[in-house]
């Protein structure tokens, strides 16, 4: 028994000091964005509590540095991205899963393929593609997004297409229901739970992108918020109090995703861990 | 009810088709063209492709244009004699006659080799007999003397050579110690980092499995180091690592850790530890819920007959868990190491690759050759060998996995 109860103090142990290392730095980012300039070098800049706690930070970010603007060019691309991503792959997953075709399992390696190859093999090709086309600076690079989200959205989309019953489908056949209305009434309803969990992921996905967007789009005005962030570190001196306001402000709309659809997140990982 | 697909269906797949076309295999297709060529943005004689031998036509017309101009102003010179201005006239004349086949000349065209070598011809008899002109009058006041050879070597120069190198960028990367450099980084890199986050989320995943109380918070806390952006995790680790007000830098000399606060982005072995931690920091979490998800689907029942075995909860580990998620660890363990391998934005913002090129990843050296150095051909090189590995340790994985990770039904 005493020693159940010394494996239940280790575990416990080991749960918390998890949490303190994963909360620490945002802790430390926090109590930083209200210290003033002078307090981040200072023989203070170890103190907790700011000496003189100031706003100035979250108003230079917001007012100057464009991070408000950042924020939202990187909700609009990610929603664009997300919405694009969950039509195109649950039209192709319900095809995947309903339907025989000749090359099926190459078109399923392939896609996995995509998955695997390092991103770095595409970004010079589209690069000359937009800068030809003359699309640098601009939306158009939600499209480039899809060959990060598309293949593990094709993935998690077939996985739960092929749970959905097909009684109902032939119903709906009887019924004299087309292909599209089939998908769209009766097998996307149905799926929901894991349309929802596709459409976060690629949400994420495209939020969290960096390469594509620091490459295609460098005006400030189409930045998103990695690339905004690390431009505040690339100039001469580096206003960590600055940064830190910033990185508050950036990680707020993160942690409300999580907050609010941490239950689809996590049956996302998931899906990628337990595959069929 | 699987039926065959027809083709109204098969317009269903066609969108996923022009986008994966589009955006994954033609980039990877013309990638794997650059690197056959010489192929440079920041430089006119390479920036293109060119099987074969081509003229810039339009500079070559532009450079003609000026030959007749200076040689205009240099026949007016006192002191010519009769014969070198008679030169000067044949050369113009000579510019004149060739100038007319490229009037209407727009830019670079491939051109047969007969037209080549009359080119040739054209410019070495021009330079021969200018030149000699100059020197034999070198006591005249000629107003282009210099002018005129340098705008000859500009012609030369219209003639684009081909930059077709064929497999010699391949042979080049074989000898790039910068490659293998890096190529020894990522894989130091990946090997240390998946496998401190194998065990210590395996460790979480099996604490969280157990503990029901709390175990919401834990998780919704587990999730954000993995959601927010890596670059902006890189930033927050940054400004940690400071050499001379980082909080973490501060706590690990002061345990011992590093000898002084700056050896942590300073030094190589400071540097990537630091870009180890973060990662770590980043997708421990993550690790641990992709296995976790594992752990959920082992059957309770299991666990409680071993226990009434009398098996500790080790040996349970060892000969129950882990057998039956060895399926779920491999899929965390493949899609980890071809993340942890094309690691990028972590690298490129946390050290840029530095200090020297000690951390510098095979992402971010195939990074910094295509757009600092617009070294397309050589870049994609280095990504195609990156690509190689890539595949290798894809191979080894589905091998382990056995056949059924890429077959759908």
């Amino acid at each position: 028994m005493s020693k159940n109860k010394v494996f239940n103090i280790v575990c416990w142990i080991f749960i918390i000091a998890f949490l303190v290392v994963s909360v620490f730095p945002f802790f430390w980012i926090f109590i930083s964005s209200f210290k003033p300039e002078a307090e981040i070098f200072g023989a203070n800049c170890y103190r907790i509590i700011a000496e003189n706690p100031t706003l100035d930070n979250y108003k230079v970010v917001i007012f100057e540095k464009g991070m408000i603007r950042a924020v939202g060019n990187s909700f609009a691309m990610s929603a664009i991205t997300t919405i694009y991503v969950v039509v195109v792959a649950s039209m192709s997953a319900y095809i995947i899963s309903r339907f025989k075709f000749k090359g099926k399992s190459i078109l399923m390696g392939l896609i996995l393929a995509v998955a695997m190859f390092p991103q770095m093999i595409v970004i010079g090709p589209i690069f000359n593609m937009f800068y030809k086309m003359n699309i640098l600076n601009s939306y158009w690079v939600c499209l480039a997004y899809s060959t990060i989200t598309l293949p593990s959205a094709v993935w998690i989309m077939v996985a739960h297409f092929n749970q959905v019953p097909l009684a109902l489908e032939e119903a709906a056949k009887i019924d004299g229901c087309s292909t599209w209305m089939t998908l769209w009434k009766i097998i996307f309803p149905i799926a929901a739970p894991g349309v929802f969990t596709t459409a976060i992921m690629s949400f994420i996905s495209a939020w969290n992108e960096y390469l594509l967007s620091c490459t295609l789009n460098i005006d400030e005005k189409v930045q998103t918020v990695p690339v905004r962030l690390s431009y505040l570190k690339d100039q001469f001196t580096v206003f960590w109090s600055q940064i830190s306001a910033a990185t508050v402000v950036v990680v707020i709309p993160t942690l409300l995703i999580v907050l609010l659809f941490q239950k689809r997140i996590v049956a996302g990982i998931a899906n990628g861990a337990v595959k069929e | 009810m699987v039926k065959r697909m027809t083709f109204k269906q098969f317009l269903f797949i066609l969108p996923l088709l022009v986008f994966i076309g589009v955006f994954s295999i033609y980039p990877i297709v013309v990638s794997l063209s650059y690197t056959f060529f010489d192929y440079k943005t920041n430089d006119q004689q390479h920036n293109g492709f060119y099987l074969s031998e081509q003229l810039n036509e339009k500079l070559f017309y532009e450079d003609c244009d000026y030959i007749n101009y200076f040689i205009d102003a240099d026949k007016t010179v006192e002191g010519l004699s009769d014969e070198d201005l008679a030169t000067f006239e044949d050369v113009e004349a000579d510019t004149t006659a060739i100038m007319a086949k490229y009037e209407n000349a727009t830019g670079v065209t491939k051109v047969s080799s007969d037209v080549m070598e009359e080119i040739t011809a054209y410019i070495d008899s021009v330079e021969q007999r200018t030149s000699d002109i100059y020197e034999r009058n070198s006591d005249l006041e000629f107003y282009n003397a210099e002018n005129l050879p340098q705008i000859i070597k500009d012609m030369r120069s219209t003639i684009v050579e081909s930059n077709f190198i064929g497999a010699a960028g391949f042979t080049q990367l074989l000898h790039d110690t910068r490659f293998s450099k890096a190529l020894g980084n990522t894989l130091l890199f990946t090997v240390i980092s998946v496998t401190l986050e194998l065990v210590l989320g395996m460790l979480l995943a099996l604490v969280m499995d157990k503990a029901i109380r709390g175990i919401g918070m834990v998780r919704t806390i587990a999730l954000i180091p993995w959601a927010i952006p890596t670059a902006v995790s890189a930033m927050i680790w940054s400004y940690m690592y400071d050499g001379s007000y980082g909080v973490i830098s501060k706590i690990f000399e002061s345990i011992g850790l590093i000898s002084k606060q700056s050896a942590m982005l300073l030094t190589a072995q400071g540097a990537l530890a630091s870009i180890v931690i973060s990662d770590v920091w980043k997708t421990t979490p993550y690790m641990a819920l992709l296995l976790l998800a594992g752990l959920q689907v082992v059957d309770r029942g299991l666990y409680e007959s071993a226990s009434i075995d009398g098996a500790g909860p080790v040996r349970t580990f060892f000969s129950i868990t882990l057998p039956l998620i060895k399926p779920s660890i491999l899929v965390a363990l493949l899609f980890r190491t071809l993340d942890a391998f094309r690691v990028y934005d972590l690298i490129a913002i946390l050290t840029g690759g530095g200090p020297g090129n000690g951390t510098e990843s095979l992402s971010v050296y195939a990074y910094k050759l295509m757009f600092n150095q617009s070294n397309y051909g050589y870049g994609s090189v280095v990504v195609m060998g990156m690509t190689v590995c890539v595949a290798i340790i894809a191979i080894i994985y589905v091998k382990v996995l056995g056949a059924d990770v890429v077959s759908n039904n």
